[in-house]
């Protein structure tokens, strides 16, 4: 994503955002965070995709959304408040509807995060991350994301080519099909095993296997992510102290049961609320501070 | 010191019975541009894999190699890795990596260098070679001529001593070519780096050696300056592939200075011959055959939104020619050929195939004895173990009578296309002229009365392109209709009916061959480039000889 600010930051500091975001939007059934969550999380996917984000919102959030809504209630007969009774004699309860809403309010923002995230998160920034952790990790998953296209690339013109003498996957009958593609495959695996070997020689000539190889990487740990580490880790640190504490604290079952509004609950909300706006929150200021400096020139 | 020492080096590859380089020895100087050039198979590669431990091939070998005085198995890995960089022929093969930086900076990760130096090392690189603009981007988004001067940055920024380079152009378009030609010129010049180069374009890379070695069966024949080589090859038939100018001097009887570049060939020709327009050869008054394929104002794009790549196209094929599309890269030429093929469609416009619009013809019937197409990539076309489990794949799924007639045609197209001694070899262990021909010869069988093919002569060397145009006369006599996509302009010249020019999506214009290139003044052979103030009209290289001889001039 170009215009993202937030993914200009260190793969760092992108990837320990989501860990905490995805985490409390999942496991944190709160309705007041879900709120957030939700909204942060698809105020962000809208800022990345634009208009298209919509289409994925009423296509896929939606009916999640609805089923889970529905379905809870149905199976479910937990809680106090009985409102109605269904015709096999089950309850319906109010809390097991409230649940139903809750759960589907939560799936929603757990997609929408983690669609941010594959737009934020791009290969080279995962395997930079997880370079760190095994060496050799790095490079595999380098040479797997240049292998996969050059692979298809060249399925297609083998298909091509067989076509032309018609002996792809398109012609004849079921069985010819079948003995086609098994053909092509096969001979894909050669075309593959083959090439390979010059890869290899390209490796080794220059210097693969010797000792001592240093995992180079284009980005730089800088202040503006140290500032950003900071913040978002004394954020959570707070929202967790406060889940911890059950300063915020929520119950769906046997009855709703929900903290008070102290001074140190509304403080969590706002921690809160402040991690799941940041990546819109400074894109907005970066827009803003573009324009001003737009209009002085 | 010289920085190679070859001494009597002899080697063998296991199990065969000749010697692959027989008795070699010779002296590579710091900072010396070195050219080695010989047929398909006379050890050119095999030699160069010798410069550099990890990549010799294993076999049984004597004499010795020394580098900068030292024996190169003592020379440890790490110099070796850093000082003698490699740039082999694909330039696909050859990245590792999915991003244009991690692949800069591979060989220089490998070194174990600390994150400022590698940054540094990659930053300069990037500069030189003038990456920086596209140092984000996936690999695979990357145009072939830019994949190589990736592969050879990459290899620069270890900072080495030596380049050695195995045909690195020849899966190149022609411009792209002469950028990176240029580039290892400049690297030798502005950074002294030494350079050990095989090539085929030896039309450019000729002028610009130091020294020229010329192998054959794995023997040196030559080892000298250009011009000395290029003088005592004249009476082997290595001559066939030396640059244009060089042919000429050697074949008209080696009058003064040898010239190689198409300057002073000029300026040789006027000094040496007197000026005479090239006779007209009398018109064959042949009745035009019948128009086989025909495009009638074609249109085509990839995608809704994108851009047309062919333009309002119409073109007309006659039956028995060799039709040649010439043009740049990328102007829509090899779409053009698919489109002739059936497998994409255009969206306005018709394509007639011996009368018949191509979307009438089911697929049955257009592969099956109608039409036959090679694609750029020989490869793609295998499927078998061997060569003849290939052929005889395309024998399945007919009667027992028609076999038996199948089986005679199988003979009579490996005699055609001169594969009978690779029937037992596995297509993948073939040179790249030999799975090129193998491949025609699988279409072949479904005898095409129509062959497309797409850059038959693309990383071909002057001898096999020779044989190549060989072959495409013995189809053509048969009555088979060639259409044949390529940027080789001499290629054409030289063996084409008519030649065709492609710019923009559309031909430009289409004209018999001989009257196409005399009326180009670029885009034209360098026969013609070099005469065309001495001897106006003459195209080819044997024009010019011819003319030479008719005309020199008196003392």
């Amino acid at each position: 994503m170009k215009g993202d600010v937030f993914a200009s930051y260190h793969p760092a500091v992108n990837f320990l955002y989501f860990v905490l975001v995805i985490g409390c939007s999942m496991f944190v059934m709160h309705p007041i965070f879900l709120a957030l969550s939700c909204i942060g999380g698809m105020a962000y996917y809208l800022y990345l995709k634009k208009w298209k984000a919509l289409k994925t919102a009423l296509w896929m959030m939606l009916p999640v959304f609805l089923l889970s809504a529905i379905v809870n209630p149905l199976f479910t007969h937990k809680g106090v408040t009985v409102l109605t009774y269904f015709k096999n004699g089950n309850p319906l309860t109010l809390e097991s509807i409230l649940y139903g809403l809750g759960a589907g309010v939560m799936l929603v923002s757990v997609l929408n995060w983690f669609s941010c995230y594959q737009v934020v998160m791009t290969s080279d920034k995962f395997i930079y991350l997880f370079g760190k952790v095994i060496p050799a990790m790095s490079l595999i998953l380098s040479m797997v994301f240049r292998f996969v296209p050059k692979f298809q690339k060249q399925i297609e013109k083998v298909s091509d080519a067989q076509k032309c003498i018609g002996r792809d996957v398109a012609n004849g009958n079921v069985l010819d099909r079948a003995h086609h593609g098994t053909k092509i495959l096969s001979v894909m695996t050669t075309w593959a095993l083959e090439n390979s070997v010059e890869t290899a020689d390209s490796m080794k000539s220059r210097g693969y296997g010797l000792r001592g190889r240093n995992n180079f990487s284009i980005y730089r740990f800088d202040t503006r992510d140290q500032v950003m580490t900071t913040a978002m880790a004394v954020m959570g640190l707070m929202v967790l102290a406060g889940i911890a504490t059950k300063m915020v604290h929520f119950l769906y079952y046997p009855m709703i049961v929900i903290n008070d509004l102290t001074v140190g609950a509304v403080l969590v909300y706002l921690c809160y609320g402040v991690l799941c706006f940041l990546p819109v929150g400074i894109n907005v200021i970066e827009d803003i501070k573009w324009h001003y400096l737009k209009s002085k020139i | 010191m010289a920085l190679f020492e070859i001494k009597n080096l002899t080697f063998s590859y296991p199990e065969t019975q000749t010697p692959a380089l027989k008795d070699i020895s010779l002296s590579i100087e710091q900072g010396d541009f070195v050219v080695i050039c010989g047929k398909s198979g006379c050890g050119k590669s095999t030699l160069l894999r010798h410069f550099k431990t990890v990549l010799t091939p294993y076999g049984k070998r004597e004499g010795e190699i020394l580098f900068e005085g030292e024996r190169l198995e003592q020379v440890s890995m790490r110099t070796q890795a850093g000082q003698i960089g490699y740039v082999l022929q694909n330039p696909d093969n050859q990245l590792v990596t999915d991003k244009v930086w991690h692949e800069l900076a591979f060989g220089v990760e490998n070194l174990g260098f600390d994150q400022q130096t590698i940054r540094l090392r990659v930053a300069e690189m990037a500069s030189f070679f003038g990456i920086q603009n596209w140092f984000h981007r996936n690999v695979e988004t990357l145009s072939g001529g830019q994949k190589q001067l990736l592969n050879l940055a990459s290899v620069m920024a270890m900072q080495p001593k030596v380049l050695v380079l195995d045909e690195p152009t020849s899966q190149l378009d022609p411009i792209a070519a002469s950028d990176f030609l240029a580039t290892i010129r400049k690297i030798n010049l502005d950074l002294g780096i030494t350079i050990i180069l095989i090539e085929h374009r030896l039309e450019e890379v000729f002028p610009m050696a130091d020294k020229v070695l010329v192998l054959e069966d794995g023997k040196k024949i030559f080892y000298d300056s250009p011009r000395m080589v290029g003088k005592a090859l004249a009476d082997n038939d290595l001559f066939l592939a030396m640059p244009t100018a060089v042919q000429v001097y050697n074949a008209a009887g080696q009058i003064g200075e040898c010239p190689l570049t198409v300057c002073e060939g000029r300026n040789w020709l006027e000094t040496h011959y007197s000026p005479a327009p090239f006779p007209e050869p009398q018109a064959q008054k042949k009745k035009p055959a019948e128009v086989i394929v025909e495009a009638k104002e074609i249109w085509f794009r990839y995608e809704k939104d994108g851009r047309d790549v062919v333009k309002d196209l119409s073109m007309q094929v006659r039956k028995g020619e060799l039709y040649c599309l010439l043009g740049g890269n990328g102007t829509g030429k090899s779409t053009t050929l698919s489109l002739l093929s059936g497998i994409r469609k255009p969206y306005r416009g018709r394509i007639l195939l011996g009368g018949k619009d191509i979307r009438r013809i089911g697929d049955r019937e257009r592969y099956d004895h109608f039409l036959g197409v090679l694609p750029q990539n020989p490869q793609t076309l295998f499927v078998g173990n061997t060569v003849e489990e290939d052929l005889r794949e395309m024998l399945t799924d007919c009667s027992a009578q028609e076999k038996k007639r199948r089986r005679a045609v199988m003979d009579q197209v490996i005699d055609d296309t001169e594969i009978r001694h690779l029937l037992h070899m596995h297509p993948y262990d073939l040179s790249g002229g030999e799975q090129q021909r193998a491949a025609l010869a699988k279409v072949l069988l479904l005898e095409p009365q129509i062959l497309l093919l797409d850059e038959p002569t693309k990383g071909r060397d002057g001898f096999y392109k020779y044989k190549l145009a060989g072959i495409f006369r013995t189809l053509t006599q048969r009555g088979i209709t060639i259409v044949m996509v390529s940027h080789d302009i001499e290629f054409c010249a030289s063996y084409a009916d008519t030649c065709a020019m492609f710019f923009d999506g559309g031909i430009v214009t289409a004209q018999d061959a001989r009257a196409f290139f005399t009326g180009n003044c670029f885009y034209t052979t360098v026969a013609n480039r070099m005469a065309r103030n001495m001897f106006p009209g003459a195209v080819t290289v044997k024009d010019v000889i011819e003319s030479c001889r008719q005309n020199r001039r008196q003392a």
